[in-house]
């Protein structure tokens, strides 16, 4: 118990010298979004680019109440989870999240499960979604999603729908959901689905009040500044291990400014 | 060749639904049953399957012995477990020369496939051990265990019949307590569909299927339980048009037991899924009567359902391939689903010109 209370100061502490920090932080635009980890130079990134802050209320619940020690995290969704095109399963984006996540988050074991399966469309993630969550009741939930039901050509209303009704269940569930948008590839950059899975995803995270990483702008972004970097497989389909590195860069900036920030202003993905 | 039943018509339903569902996004899914409804064919087909197994094994398999009963379901289970490992590795086929002739490698991703290229080693093993199964190709996996133990229930069903339903139903309690399902890899996860929760539909298959036990049970108070199934499939149609799911927060624990989850079939779908089969039976001589084409050819289906079955699988990965290069529309959605029938009704056809080929000459299988 003394160990309990020992470590749930020292979160007590790590949040608060983080919210410090982030009022303090020189870069910051008033009522701006707070600081978070800085990324590595090959995957820096305007945080503009990554994700409007979005409150994580249970997350957070979760960490104040009780001194928790430990988050629980649920990766499911497609290759990008599962981590194809990685060197090993430890490069994939949830465990190198895990590391970013645990070192930023001194004292708190965070446990991220994978479960991506490739080449799954939302309607099967979504029912195994739901037997996760049943079994293993995580406090948070990354959803990678949109790239086989743009390919499989799954109309936008019923796409939205499944979608929309998962991100509802698990509010309804007291877990955090975040939606990990498509990434960007040159392969499919001028596929009309695949443009309007992702403006559709940006539009549900919005009306829903969720975060929403914004993979296709951030990995862009990389593309048209550093056009040496190479962040993808030889198939020009799947990240390497870079890619997958500023992956979970991405997602752990946009988990700590949301988590971090005073108030999460309305989502403007 | 056996003469239309009710039990091969409604296999050919099943697999007609299948079919169609299995093609995500195709305009017609929509009209297909589990838009109104709680439960969907692959709780019928295994049902069916459960109640097939009962009529052979009080039929033309009733004067075998325990060992010759094992022996016969047991080679049965290994074709289908064959026909798996054929399907699969056709299916595996299909992808890398779609993604090779159309320059998709994202298309060897598709249904779990990408761990057959990615990490060939360990995911072949996984494929002949079942533990890697490709999306949508997940329910023989199932039925190959399903029979693996059918030896297991019919005995048990000659020995003690009376213990059957305890035991399954104690498996179905504890998997849906503990929260157990059998493992997969080398991808980590858990089976699509959990064959220790899955076999209570199979048993109560088999069980309903004779005349006496719950069978006698459900026949001598049918009319009595036909309008008790009402509400429930009224209640479940509500559940499928609403998309309607038990809020969790306020759901007792274990929460399994009262969700709606198809991978641990929770019991409001295998309920809702024997309401069903209790306001439908008996309905084939009607169809039949007023639509005897389409009897003969769900029928058809239904008697060859293992043949029809892989042949659906991967019709149904065709579609999804077709659908990938030239989109959407109505129109090409109307024409997959029409090839796909006549195919399925040829697919049929031929194992049956098959048979009758090698009765005829009387000679060994070729």
């Amino acid at each position: 118990m003394a160990r309990q209370n020992a470590n749930g100061k020292q979160i007590a502490l790590t949040i608060a010298t983080c919210w410090w920090l982030s009022m303090a932080c020189p870069q910051a635009e008033e009522g701006g979004a707070p600081s978070a980890p800085p990324m590595s130079p090959p995957c820096d990134v305007p945080g503009s680019d990554i994700a409007a802050p979005a409150s994580l209320p249970n997350v957070v619940a979760a960490l104040q109440n009780g001194g928790q020690e430990k988050v629980r995290i649920l990766a499911i969704g497609s290759s990008s989870t599962l981590g194809n095109g990685a060197s090993s399963r430890e490069k994939s984006y949830p465990s190198q999240l895990e590391s970013i996540l645990e070192h930023t988050l001194k004292g708190v074991d965070v446990v991220i499960v994978n479960r991506g399966i490739a080449g799954e469309v939302a309607e099967t993630t979504a029912e195994r979604i739901r037997n996760e969550v049943a079994l293993r009741k995580p406090d948070l939930v990354l959803w990678q999603l949109g790239t086989n039901d743009a390919l499989a050509r799954i109309p936008l209303p019923e796409f939205e729908e499944i979608v929309r009704s998962t991100i509802r269940w698990l509010k309804d569930n007291q877990i955090d959901v975040v939606l990990v948008g498509v990434q960007y590839t040159t392969r499919l950059v001028r596929d009309a689905n695949y443009a309007a899975i992702r403006d559709s995803l940006q539009k549900i995270a919005a009306e829903e009040k969720i975060l929403y990483v914004r993979r296709y702008d951030a990995m862009r972004f990389i593309a048209q500044r550093r056009a040496s970097l190479q962040l993808m497989a030889s198939d020009n389909f799947h990240l390497n291990d870079l890619g997958y590195h500023c992956m979970a860069e991405h997602v752990a900036h946009a988990l700590i400014v949301s988590l971090f920030a005073k108030r999460a202003r309305p989502v403007q993905n | 060749m056996r003469a239309p039943n009710e039990v091969d018509f409604w296999r050919g339903f099943a697999l007609v639904t299948i079919f169609i569902n299995h093609i995500p996004g195709l305009y017609f899914e929509r009209f297909t049953y589990r838009n109104v409804s709680l439960s969907d064919s692959a709780e019928l087909f295994v049902f069916l399957a459960g109640w097939a197994m009962r009529k052979l094994v009080d039929g033309p398999a009733h004067a075998l012995s325990a060992k010759w009963l094992t022996w016969r379901l047991e080679s049965r289970a290994f074709q289908v477990y064959v026909a798996q490992l054929v399907v699969t590795e056709f299916a595996i086929a299909l992808l890398a020369a779609a993604s090779l002739y159309l320059d998709a490698p994202f298309l060897l991703d598709w249904h779990n496939a990408s761990a057959v290229f990615n990490d060939p080693v360990a995911a072949n093993i996984g494929v002949v051990l079942l533990t890697h199964q490709l999306g949508y190709f997940n329910i023989l996996p199932l039925y190959v265990v399903l029979i693996f133990i059918a030896p297991a229930v019919a005995l048990l069903h000659r020995a003690a019949t009376a213990y059957l339903l305890l035991v399954s139903g104690t498996v179905y309690a504890g998997a849906l307590v503990l929260g157990i399902n059998l493992p997969t890899w080398p991808v980590e996860g858990t089976w699509f569909f959990n064959p220790l929760a899955w076999q209570l539909i199979y048993v109560l298959g088999f069980l309903f299927a004779g005349e006496d036990g719950p069978g006698g049970f459900v026949r001598r108070h049918r009319p009595v339980l036909r309008w008790l199934a009402v509400p429930v499939v009224v209640l479940g149609a509500a559940v499928g048009i609403t998309n309607f799911s038990p809020d969790p927060v306020f759901v007792p624990e274990p929460k399994l037991l009262f969700a709606f989850s198809k991978t641990f079939l929770s019991p409001a779908r295998l309920i809702h899924c024997l309401a069903l089969a209790m306001i439908f039976a008996g309905t084939f001589a009607t169809i039949a009567r007023w639509l005897p084409r389409l009897a003969s050819y769900l029928c058809l289906l239904g008697r060859n359902s293992l043949t029809v079955f892989c042949v659906l699988s991967l019709l149904s990965l065709c579609g999804q391939i077709f659908r990938y290069v030239y989109g959407g529309s109505i129109a090409t959605d109307g024409l997959i689903v029409i090839l796909g029938l006549v195919f399925l009704g040829f697919a049929g056809w031929a194992a049956e010109w098959r048979d009758r080929m090698r009765m005829a000459s009387k000679s060994p299988s070729l």
